[in-house]
Parts: C-alpha cells; sequence; structure tokens
C-alpha cells in the first residue's frame, strides 16, 4: 500500500490562521505565571496558620502581582483578537467542547478567587494603603474570624490555579492542525513550567524585600530603586530555602515533561517526529537547546543548589534565568508548533 | 572520523550554534578564571607589574597551536578547512595600534569586557557600550574608509607561507620564544612588581620538576617533533593518484542533481560556492540565482579556500566536468558538478513539462512541487496548473514565455528581482 | 564547609595563568577540531549592531555596504550566527566561573588615583577606539591574536604585534588610571 500527499484546501488540516505574534506567548507565560502563584499561595494559605502567613511573600504580595500580571496576559490577549468587540459573547454560553469556552470561564473566575486572596492579608502588605481604607481592614478581619472561608479562598485558588495552567496547555493542544501540540503532556508541562516561574518570582520578590543589610550584594544594584515598594515589613527570610527548593524540583519535573513531549513525539507519526525534530535539530534547536534546556533549567537549577548549600552567594540570577526560560518555552512552543504540519512535503 | 567534524557534516548549522554557545562557555570560563574580568589586572601587564596577560594568551596560543599541528600531522585534522582570516596587512597594522591604545585607556578588549560585565563590573558594561558607539561609527565612516579596509589584501597566507619557513619549524620557533618570553616575564614581575616567582611559576626557586615545568618540557618537547615531522596539511606532497580519480569520475557521487541544487537554493543553504565555469558574456545572459562566474580558462587553486564546497556547471556537461577533474586534481575534496548542466536545469527546474492528463496522482503531485520550484526560481511550468500555483508575486518574471509547443523556452533574463545577489553572500566567519 | 552567612563568601585566588592558559588553549582547539575555526568576541556584537540598524532603518543598513555583511540574505535571522551564540556562552561562562570564585560583584575596577566618572569616560572612549580598531583589523585579542596566532596566520601576527606596541606606547601616559 502506498500512501501519497495530495494537494488539498482542508482547513481541518491546513490550517489557514493568521500567524501568532508576540501576544499569544506572552499571554501563555503570564497564565503559567499567575497559575503558579495561585497554586503556591493557596497551598500556603491551606497549610499554614494566618501568623506565618503575615510575613509570607507568597500570601501577601503575591495575590497582588498575580493580578496585575493577569491583567497584563488579559490585555495581550485582547490585542490578538480579530474582532475584540465581540468579546462579551464568549459569556453567552458554555461549551464544555470547546477548550476556548472553559478558558474564559476559568479566567472569569480567577479574577474574583485572586481578589479574595489577596484581600486578607492585604493590611500587612500595604499598611499604609489601610490606614487610609480603614475598610480594607475590616475585610480582612472578617475573613481571617472565619478560617472555613479562608480555607474554601485557598482551595479555590489552588483548583482554578491547576485548571488555568494545565488551560495554557491544552489551548495549543486543542489545535489538531498542528502535531507538535496535539499532546497530552502540554498541559501539564506548561502547569509545572508556570509553577517554577511563580516560585523564581517570588524569591526574587523577597530577595528584593529583605533588609538592606541582609540582600546578597549582587542583587542590591538592580533593585535599590524598586526596593521601596516593599517597605511595609520586611518578608520573612526563612522560607527562602522553601522557594529555592520547590523551584528546584519544579524544574525537575520540567525538564522530565520535556523529555515526555519529545520521546513521545519521536516514537509517533512521521508528521510527529518531523514536528519534534522541529525542536531537536531543526531549525528550531538553537535557541530551544541555548535557551530553555541550558539556560532555563539547567543552569538555575546548579545555581540554586551550589546557593542552598551556601557554596556561592545568592544573586538574583537563577530567578531572572529561570523567567527567561519560561518565556523562551512559551515563544518557542508556539513559533515551532505552527510550522509544525501535518502534510510534510516528502523532499526526494 | 576526520575533523573538524562541522566541516565534513557531521551536524547540521543550527546545532553548530548550540556547539557554539558550549565552547563560549569554555572561552568564558578561563578568561575569568584568568582574572582577565578584572581591568587593573589586564592593565597590569603593560606596566610590567602582573604580566598575566602574556602568559595566558600566550600558553593559549601555543597549546592550541602545538596541538593542531599534531592533530593535523597524525591525519585526524584537515588543516586546510580550518578558516583563516584573511589577511589585509596595513589595515590590520592601523587597527591593531588603535586596538592597543584603546585597550590601555578602556582596560579591556572585547573579549575580556563580556566577562567583566558578565561579573558586575560597571567599567565593563560601559566598556562594552563604547564599543557599540565605536561599532556605528565605523559603520557609518565604511564608505569613506572602505577604499583602505581593502588595501594590501595578502589573501589568506600564513606565516610558513609568507616566509618560506616549514610550518613545524615555525611551531618550534614560537613555542621556544614564548617559554623565553614567559621566564622573562616572570623576571620583569620581580623586577618592576616586586612579586618573586612563587608556587607554580617556571621561575619557582626549587629543584624540581613542578607540573607547570613538566608541562612547559611537554609543549617543548612536542613542538621539538613538529619541527622534523613535515607539512602537516594533508596530501601536500603527495602525487595524483589518476587511478583513484578515474574510479571517483565513474561513479556518480559527485554529481548534483538540478532538482537538488534548486531545493538547496531554496532553503537558502550557504554551505557551498555556485560556479559558473562559462565565459562572463553568457553570465551575464542569464546565471542561477546565487552563483559566482569562474570561466574556466581563469581556473586556479585560489580561486576558493579548500575548504569550500564547490559545484560547478556549464551550458552541457563538458566544461563543468573538466573544471570538476581540475579541482580534484589540485586536491579539492568536495567538488560536484551539476548533472545535465543549464540545458538540465532548464528542462527541470525552470519549464517543467505538465504530466498528461490520465498520469498516475504520484506523477501529478510531484509536477505541482515542481511547477512551485518554477516559480521560485522566476520559470514557468509549461502548462500551469491552477490548484499549484503558489503565490510569490513578487517573483513573477517580466516576461511570461508563452506556452510554446516544446522545446526552446525563453530564458528569463535577468535573474529575478527576489533571487539571491550574483556573489554568495557568506556570512563573515571570522571574529 | 557551608558557611553561615553566604553573602561574607570570601573571593577565591585567580588560577594559575600557565593553567588558564591551558583550558584556554584547549577550548581553542577543541573549537578547530569540532567546528574548524577559532574563537572570536566583537564580530557578534556587529551583528547584534547591524540587526538593531536594520530593524529601525532598514534602507539605511542594507544600503551601508559594511552592514549588509552582517546581515546576510535574509532568509534566516541575522542573530543565528555562530559569533552571537559563542558570545552569549560567554557571557555565561563568565558568570559561572565568578559565581563558583565568589567574585560576583557591583564594582568599577581602577586604580586608586582616579575618580569614578573619569574612569567610566575611559572606559566608553576606549571601547569606542577598541571597535574601530577592531573593525579594521578584521577581529580583536580573541578573534585575531588568539585564533590567527594559533594557526600562524600572517595578518594576526602583524596584528598581535602592534596591539602591544600600542598599548605598551601609550601606558606611560595613563598610569594614573591604574596603578
Amino acid at each position: 500500500m502506498t500512501e501519497y500527499t495530495v494537494f488539498r484546501d482542508n482547513p481541518g488540516i491546513d490550517p489557514a490562521l493568521h500567524a501568532w505574534g508576540w501576544e499569544i506567548p506572552i499571554y501563555l507565560f503570564l497564565g503559567g505565571l499567575v497559575a503558579g502563584l495561585m497554586i503556591i499561595a493557596g497551598v500556603r494559605i491551606v497549610a499554614s496558620r494566618p501568623r506565618e502567613r503575615q510575613a509570607m511573600v507568597c500570601c501577601t504580595i503575591g495575590p497582588l502581582v498575580g493580578l496585575a500580571l493577569l491583567s497584563l496576559g488579559m490585555l495581550a490577549l485582547f490585542l490578538d483578537l480579530s474582532h475584540k468587540i465581540q468579546v462579551w459573547r464568549l459569556y453567552l454560553t458554555f461549551q464544555p467542547s470547546s477548550p476556548m469556552s472553559w478558558g474564559s470561564w476559568i479566567l472569569l473566575l480567577v479574577y474574583p478567587a485572586l481578589l479574595a486572596n489577596a484581600l486578607v492579608h492585604l493590611p500587612e502588605t500595604a499598611p499604609a494603603l489601610a490606614r487610609r481604607v480603614p475598610l480594607l481592614v475590616t475585610i480582612s478581619d472578617f475573613l481571617l474570624a472565619r478560617s472555613r472561608i479562608v480555607a474554601g479562598i485557598g482551595l479555590a485558588n489552588i483548583i482554578l490555579g491547576v485548571s488555568l495552567g494545565i488551560y495554557t496547555g491544552i489551548l495549543l493542544g486543542s489545535l489538531g492542525a498542528r502535531p507538535l501540540w496535539s499532546s497530552a503532556v502540554l498541559g501539564p508541562l506548561f502547569l509545572f513550567s508556570g509553577l517554577s516561574t511563580a516560585a523564581t518570582l517570588l524569591h526574587a520578590i523577597l530577595i528584593m524585600g529583605m533588609r538592606d543589610e541582609e540582600r546578597p550584594a549582587f542583587a542590591d544594584f538592580l533593585i535599590s530603586s524598586l526596593s521601596r515598594l516593599t517597605e511595609a515589613r520586611a518578608p520573612d527570610a526563612s522560607i527562602k530555602p522553601a522557594l529555592t527548593i520547590a523551584d528546584n524540583s519544579f524544574l525537575t519535573i520540567e525538564l522530565g515533561l520535556l523529555g515526555l513531549l519529545l520521546l513521545g513525539h519521536l516514537s509517533s507519526t512521521e508528521a510527529h517526529q518531523q514536528a519534534a525534530a522541529l525542536l531537536t535539530v531543526g531549525p528550531w534547536a538553537a535557541p530551544f537547546w541555548v535557551f530553555v534546556i541550558i539556560l532555563g533549567i539547567l543552569v538555575p537549577l546548579f545555581l540554586q543548589t551550589l546557593e542552598l548549600r551556601n557554596l556561592i552567594r545568592h544573586t538574583l540570577a537563577p530567578s531572572l534565568l529561570v523567567l527567561l526560560g519560561g518565556l523562551a518555552l512559551r515563544f518557542i512552543l508556539v513559533g515551532a508548533g505552527q510550522a509544525s504540519h501535518w502534510s510534510v512535503l516528502v523532499s526526494n | 572520523m576526520m575533523a573538524p567534524f562541522y566541516k565534513f557534516g557531521l551536524f547540521s548549522e543550527e546545532m553548530s550554534l548550540v556547539v557554539a554557545f558550549v565552547t563560549g562557555i569554555g572561552f568564558g570560563f578561563f578568561l575569568e578564571r584568568a582574572g582577565f574580568g578584572n581591568a587593573r589586572m589586564l592593565a597590569a601587564q603593560f606596566y610590567f607589574r602582573d604580566l598575566r596577560v602574556l602568559k595566558v594568551m600566550f600558553t593559549a596560543i601555543i597549546t592550541a597551536m602545538v596541538g593542531l599541528f599534531m592533530l593535523s600531522r597524525l591525519g585526524y585534522v584537515d588543516l586546510s578547512l580550518v578558516y583563516l582570516t584573511p589577511t589585509f596587512l596595513v589595515p590590520q597594522i592601523v587597527g591593531g595600534l588603535i586596538l592597543g591604545v584603546g585597550f590601555i585607556i578602556g582596560g579591556y578588549c572585547p573579549g575580556t569586557s563580556c566577562v567583566s560585565a558578565a561579573t558586575g563590573r560597571l567599567d565593563g558594561m560601559v566598556y562594552l557600550a563604547g564599543m557599540i558607539g565605536g561599532l556605528v561609527g565605523f559603520a557609518e565612516l565604511y564608505p569613506l574608509i572602505e577604499k583602505f579596509t581593502k588595501i594590501t589584501a595578502l589573501g589568506k597566507v600564513t606565516l610558513p607561507q609568507f616566509t618560506g619557513i616549514p610550518y613545524g619549524v615555525l611551531v618550534f620557533a614560537v613555542v621556544l620564544m614564548a617559554l623565553c618570553a614567559f621566564m622573562a616575564a616572570e623576571w620583569a614581575e620581580q623586577k618592576f612588581g616586586g612579586k618573586a616567582p612563587g608556587k607554580g611559576a617556571l621561575l619557582e626557586p626549587v629543584l624540581k620538576l613542578t607540573p607547570v615545568r613538566g608541562f612547559a618540557l611537554a609543549l617543548l618537547g612536542l613542538s621539538f617533533i613538529a619541527a622534523f615531522a613535515g607539512s602537516p596539511y594533508r596530501g601536500h606532497a603527495a602525487s595524483i593518484d589518476t587511478r583513484e580519480l578515474a574510479l571517483s569520475a565513474g561513479t556518480k557521487a559527485d554529481h548534483v542533481s538540478c532538482t537538488e541544487l534548486a531545493d538547496w537554493l531554496i532553503e537558502g543553504r550557504n554551505d557551498f560556492l555556485l560556479v559558473d565555469v562559462r565565459d562572463a558574456k553568457d553570465f551575464a545572459e542569464y546565471h542561477i540565482p546565487g552563483a559566482m562566474n569562474v570561466p574556466l580558462a581563469t581556473l586556479s587553486a585560489d580561486f576558493a579556500a579548500r575548504n569550500e564546497k564547490v559545484v560547478f556547471y556549464s551550458d552541457g556537461g563538458i566544461h563543468s566536468a573538466q573544471a570538476w577533474l581540475l579541482l580534484k586534481a589540485l586536491g579539492f575534496k568536495s567538488s560536484y558538478m551539476l548533472f545535465g548542466g543549464l540545458e538540465e536545469w532548464k528542462d527541470t527546474v525552470l519549464f517543467p513539462k505538465t504530466p498528461a492528463a490520465n498520469a498516475p496522482t504520484k506523477e501529478q503531485v510531484d509536477f505541482a512541487r515542481r511547477a512551485a520550484v518554477a516559480k521560485h526560481f522566476g520559470g514557468t511550468p509549461m502548462e500551469a496548473m491552477p490548484a499549484a500555483a503558489v503565490s510569490t508575486p513578487s517573483a513573477q518574471p517580466k516576461p511570461v514565455p508563452a506556452l510554446t509547443p516544446v522545446p526552446a523556452p525563453v530564458v528569463p533574463a535577468p535573474a529575478p528581482a527576489n533571487a539571491p545577489a550574483a556573489a554568495p553572500k557568506k556570512r563573515k566567519e571570522g571574529c | 564547609m557551608s558557611d553561615p552567612n553566604p553573602h561574607t563568601l570570601a573571593e577565591k585566588p585567580h588560577m594559575n595563568p600557565y593553567w588558564a592558559g591551558l583550558g584556554l588553549g584547549l577550548v581553542l582547539l577543541g573549537s578547530f577540531v569540532v567546528m574548524g575555526r577559532g574563537l572570536g568576541a566583537s564580530g557578534a556584537f556587529t551583528t547584534a549592531v547591524a540587526t538593531a540598524v536594520h530593524t529601525v532603518a532598514p534602507a539605511h543598513a542594507e544600503g551601508n555596504a559594511f552592514y549588509a555583511e552582517y546581515l546576510g540574505d535574509g532568509s534566516v535571522s541575522p542573530l543565528k550566527d555562530w559569533l552571537v551564540f559563542e558570545v552569549l556562552g560567554l557571557f555565561l561562562g563568565g558568570f559561572l566561573s565568578g559565581a563558583l570564585a565568589n567574585r560576583l560583584k557591583f564594582t568599577i575596577e581602577k586604580g586608586p588615583r582616579i575618580g569614578n566618572p573619569l574612569r567610566l569616560l575611559m572606559a566608553a572612549f576606549g571601547g569606542a577606539l577598541m571597535g574601530i580598531g577592531a573593525k579594521l583589523a578584521l577581529g580583536c585579542t580573541s578573534g585575531q591574536a588568539l585564533t590567527g596566532g594559533s594557526t600562524l596566520n600572517l595578518g594576526s601576527w602583524a596584528f598581535m604585534c602592534c596591539v602591544f606596541g600600542g598599548a605598551y606606547a601609550l601606558a606611560w601616559f595613563v598610569r594614573r588610571a591604574w596603578l
């Protein structure tokens, strides 16, 4: 039996999408980051006592940063839409089989969950603001007095965070026309990449919020102008190793998932193999290996391991590299995915 | 396995970038280890306080030089494939002086400033910014000084070629000179910097074979062998093996088919030179995009570096075959000829014939692809199929040849506007 | 082994110059064997500059023969270049070495008799000269002196002598900056 590739015009197989520019990768990156922030904060809310949480970056500044980043991501997504005025129509229906519909509803729920999360400890995060708006203290006290509500907020953050993180991967996977994206690993991969970027962002915020004399010398210069942001209460530096350990685990899992993604493709159809080859040896290989694997995963793993053992000075560099790697992963997967194709011209 | 691995096609250009990154890590690591991230350490060289720059640089140079010579002599590396920056003597002398002045004023050279910036030195960062400014300035002034940058062009020439001294003897001389310079440097450090030769110095005041001395002796010994080892170039003295030549001429291994070449050109591969051996007039009339013109009569060993992969073509096949034979005899390992020449190119690439309507699907599909290729090169399939039309608006040639019966299609003149310029733009390889 | 205060870990001394030179030489030799080319630095910045100018003013960059040489034929991004990736690695390698030896520090390297503004001004001026000189000479200390030196390239040896000559000739006049 012989198979021929014939020229055809089937939008299900030969998509005529407009090329995705910078907006979608940025949105996916920020979405994953916010998902990670929500999960970490949620776990802390469920697992720790209020007193302990008061000085934890993940429960105080984390949700606020999450709100800001989510808004930026939504802006990027909105910029990418062709019919900007029609956005509201997404919320007139719920299609259980459409990832786009799931996504828009998840995003709608993420905002209140994050906001509630932020409100629990807002007086500790921004004392100056709380003095001017006493209502914030009232809300916070009200919530803290009812541990069930707080636990509910924590659980909601965890569930919505996991959904959002997986959804950013599934969104790509649902486009069947691109072999590179047709893998179930993409969801968990983006989830763990999001978790690692979130942990590292919190770590970076922690370093920046530390008192001047405790702060590593190398970080000092970069952030002296930003340090006023966190004048309120110096975050608890004791959770720094916890964040680094968590980040190392997330990075290791991410590396494993990337391996699974590639192995899965390489043992699949020829179109899948060629799609994976785009990343491993093809036109995306150099940025993939250099920015995602080496700079984004291996080097920060190495540096953070040494930092944990107190063998080298602590710096912001691993955090910046992990964030860079997460961003590069989205850009490369979106770019290479659009270059992958089912009907591969057989070259002689 | 033969080295350089990249030039023998062990990995693709894309993967070479990953190799570049890893190489760079090693480069930066040792520069920083040596203390070159620190401008004071570098500048101390020029006041005879600490001659690290000399020691590190020349140790690196002689290590790589001796290693490269030995590997080439033993036949593991083809030395003629290692890239050489062409020499422009006067611009390089002037450039060297300016660079030296910049070195002592700024405290760094480009490579070391990267390392210093990466370890947080503000002066290194400012230096890099200044260098970018200098590059922009140079580029803007370039039209004025372009002539000057091209004077005294000597081509790719090495010291052994220039002086006539055998390669190995020069290797030995350089190693000897470097080792003497190291000892003089240690003496100078004591005299001007008050730094007595300590542990790890060549002149360390102990009477035993320290590791550093052992290393120096090993280099000296190896280079002494090199002085008598003969030429490191492969097949330099060997005579032409006509039998082998005849054998390889009998196979098709050195042919490149027109469709293959078309694919290479479309992919934008730049790892080969496409050479038109017809005379200049024919070349001006039509040539394959990206080709360079070297008429057969002017062909000699120095028209291209031996490290180039060369594809010849002429009208038919005869002249390109002659050029191919000539270069084979001159020791070019990778020279190819376009099978069928320009005539075949026109028939199969520029003006492919439409298959019969009842031809099998495979043939139809094949044709659709070839039609797209033809459009790319400004030709036209003999009967265009609408389904296969690939929209390349800018590539449409002005005179679309009429649908004449079969032979003698009009050659689209001149080469289409979007085709690569006549000389293939090889990216700069040097620093 | 572990220091209670990781922010005050002591700087480690520099490597013996001969061993550092051996390491550097082996990296260079590896580059010859694997790639058939040596090391470089300034070329990457030229590519970056050419790409930046091309992004801002495409017509200007294409009209300039110098930029055009670094832009390639446009089939791939000019930044996908051997030297660009090598210099990225150079930054990382320097950083890693500095991190492992606890030499990471925001500071300005200079002699005790010169102020910061003047030192930075000199750095910028020296850098600009270096940019011009490297382009005239078709390479810098890495691309010409190291690489060309070990392949016994005629132009590189002439260049190397002139670099040392130029620096020694001027050293006395700028001694306040360093000593």
